[in-house]
């Protein structure tokens, strides 16, 4: 899986690159227009993270070119302006997703890991960790091969963990991605508690291993003991 | 007052002083002109009299005409020439006469002439004035009225072409004013002046909206480098087992700026109305979406919740909908106390969010205002209901807080222009 990140901040191109790397993407950095454009031309990527202000250019310029040549990359705007119409801008230029700066790496990883999904069409909807898998199209989890009935909420919150498996996700970042930012933290973190506990018992009802680790009262991580 | 009732007023007023004062004068002088003239003839018809005594050495003899009478009076004294107006009795008339009177010698005795004749003739043309002065008043200010009708409204039309063009203009539509073009040089001077204005103002409302823009983007960009590399950070299980605490904190205190950043912008975009109200919305759904959104946290808190809905399809913006009623709900759920009661209503344009709370009636003044929070609140921006007050100032729709059976109660009238 290759990915282009094309964002002027070098730290949080850096920060990106570390976090998908870490995830076993394979990773290009660009921090300019003239660069990007350079790659963007040559290769070809299974999703491109694409930073609106760039020096030397616009990345929707970017992406017009990447539409133009008839390229399948996935793009995923990232950008400090929420306005609206920026937004729609972006979709209707054809890009696959609009993410607003502040964001969590986790959440940015999940919508890559959609739009790479998305791209590659049916027949690879199913994400597995161990003896779990998840079905992201039917939205079903089976445990050995076993369907495991979970509501909407724990699905979406078993998807995130597994997507970003391995990692340390704070209950913010969790109640980010499950309730939206608007929601205050303080308000989510018992949800978060009730709904990862309902989670990790029908997991292991269903004969899976306790993947779901509490990280210092701070967080959680879904990985091997 | 419009002007051009203002300047018909004067107008009116002036004309008809002017033609009374007018008429007065000419009534006064011409009626001394023609008094005048009776006199002369008077004179003459003494004179006659005068020669005739000369030559004949006795009285002429009275001939009574229509307009004129003779009088002869034995007089003891001889008395001096003098002119009189009266008024005499005749055939049951009272008629003004202009006389003569004065003194003849004739046969050594003295006489009294009188020469008298009618003034009807200055009474006609009296009437004859007044008459012709109040038909002239009269067409004076029917022809004004019709100026005033038909050729001014017909002048001031590229004014109020101009003033309802500058109505409809909306900064942030980002339209160009469109002016009717007149060859009235006044009219064309004005609208000159507004479209340079508007110009002026566009490009101003283009810089600042450029400005806010880029200190979004400049703030963001940090925020965005923090955030990443606390996710980072956090992946340090070295780091994360003395320091859990601190990285929670510090997380917390990102997240709370970049909300505390966007609710500014957004605030500042609704009150630089860079919102469009031209989205029908479902009002009714937007509230049973958003109840179903937060339904967790008010079963957590064992809420009793009612919900009674009538459909109700506004010409607003979605987005701007979803956060009025996102935080009002919000704050109804968050407000509330253990096992509480919320009361969601929607009808006849009428929305009502009532919550039971722990707290007693709030601040009306303050309640509204930008980072006001309740004292022993820390969570939330403080800018959640500044921010729905400020969307529905904009939309022109009517908010309000009472305090009412122990219960908190917001209620927005929706009412569409």
């Amino acid at each position: 899986m290759k990915i282009l990140i094309v964002e002027d901040e070098p730290s949080l191109n850096k920060s990106i690159v570390d976090y998908l790397t870490s995830q076993q993407y394979l990773c290009e950095q660009v921090s300019n227009y003239r660069d990007a454009l350079d790659k963007i031309e040559t290769y070809d990527y299974d999703c491109i993270v694409l930073d609106i202000m760039l020096p030397g250019g616009n990345g929707l310029q970017l992406l017009q070119s990447v539409k133009k040549s008839g390229k399948t990359d996935g793009v995923i705007i990232i950008s400090a302006k929420n306005e609206l119409d920026d937004k729609i801008k972006g979709i209707s230029l054809g890009a696959d997703d609009y993410l607003t700066k502040p964001f969590h790496l986790s959440e940015l990883s999940v919508r890559i890991a959609a739009i790479i999904r998305r791209k590659n069409g049916m027949g690879n909807n199913l994400i597995s960790f161990e003896e779990i898998v998840v079905d992201v199209q039917a939205h079903t989890v089976s445990v050995n091969n076993q369907p495991v009935i979970l509501t909407r909420k724990e699905f979406e919150l078993l998807l995130y963990l597994v997507i970003n498996k391995n990692r340390v996700l704070s209950k913010n970042t969790i109640a980010g991605h499950m309730w939206g930012d608007d929601m205050d933290m303080a308000d989510s973190y018992d949800f978060i508690y009730a709904h990862i506990k309902n989670l990790r018992k029908k997991l292991l009802a269903a004969g899976a291993g306790d993947y779901i680790q509490s990280v210092y009262g701070m967080g959680y991580k879904f990985a091997l003991r | 007052m419009k002007l051009l009732d203002k300047y018909s007023r004067l107008n009116i007023t002036a004309t008809i002083l002017t033609f009374i004062i007018g008429s007065c004068t000419f009534y006064f002088l011409l009626n001394y002109i023609l008094i005048r003239e009776l006199d002369e003839r008077l004179q003459a018809e003494q004179q006659e009299i005068q020669a005739y005594v000369n030559t004949h050495k006795s009285l002429p003899d009275i001939v009574r005409t229509k307009d004129q009478f003779t009088i002869y009076e034995q007089a003891t004294a001889k008395v001096n020439t003098a002119f009189t107006t009266v008024k005499l009795k005749q055939n049951n008339e009272q008629e003004d006469y202009r006389e003569i009177k004065f003194s003849l010698l004739a046969r050594d005795k003295y006489y009294q002439v009188t020469v008298g004749t009618p003034l009807d003739e200055t009474e006609a043309l009296l009437q004859v004035i007044i008459g012709v002065t109040i038909a002239m008043i009269g067409i004076i200010l029917l022809i004004g009225f019709l100026i005033n009708r038909i050729v001014i409204r017909r002048l001031w039309k590229p004014f109020y072409s101009t003033i309802e063009s500058v109505k409809n203009y909306h900064l942030s539509e980002q339209q160009t004013l469109k002016l009717e073009r007149t060859d009235i040089d006044e009219f064309s001077l004005l609208n000159q002046s507004i479209n340079e204005m508007v110009d002026r103002i566009q490009q101003d409302y283009g810089s600042l909206k450029n400005f806010t823009g880029q200190a979004a983007h400049e703030m963001q960009t940090p925020l965005a480098v923090i955030r990443t590399k606390l996710d980072t950070l956090m992946q340090n299980e070295a780091v994360l087992e003395k320091n859990a605490p601190l990285i929670t904190d510090i997380e917390k205190a990102v997240h709370r700026l970049s909300r505390l950043h966007q609710s500014l912008l957004l605030l500042t975009k609704v009150e630089n109305k860079q919102f469009l109200l031209n989205e029908n919305i479902n009002l009714g759904k937007i509230v049973t979406d958003k109840y179903e959104e937060f339904g967790e946290m008010a079963s957590a808190m064992n809420l009793e919740v009612k919900v009674d809905l009538q459909p109700l399809t506004l010409l607003f913006h979605q987005q701007l909908a979803e956060i009025i009623i996102g935080n009002l709900l919000n704050n109804a759920i968050r407000y509330n106390r253990k096992a509480g009661e919320i009361e969601v209503t929607l009808h006849d344009s009428v929305l009502t969010v009532a919550n039971t709370s722990e707290k007693g009636n709030l601040d009306n003044a303050k309640l509204f205002k930008r980072f006001y929070r309740d004292a022993d609140s820390s969570e939330g921006t403080g800018l959640g209901l500044s921010i729905v007050k400020q969307i529905c100032d904009m939309a022109g729709y009517i908010i309000s807080y009472r305090f009412y059976e122990g219960k908190h109660v917001f209620t927005i009238i929706f009412n569409q222009p």
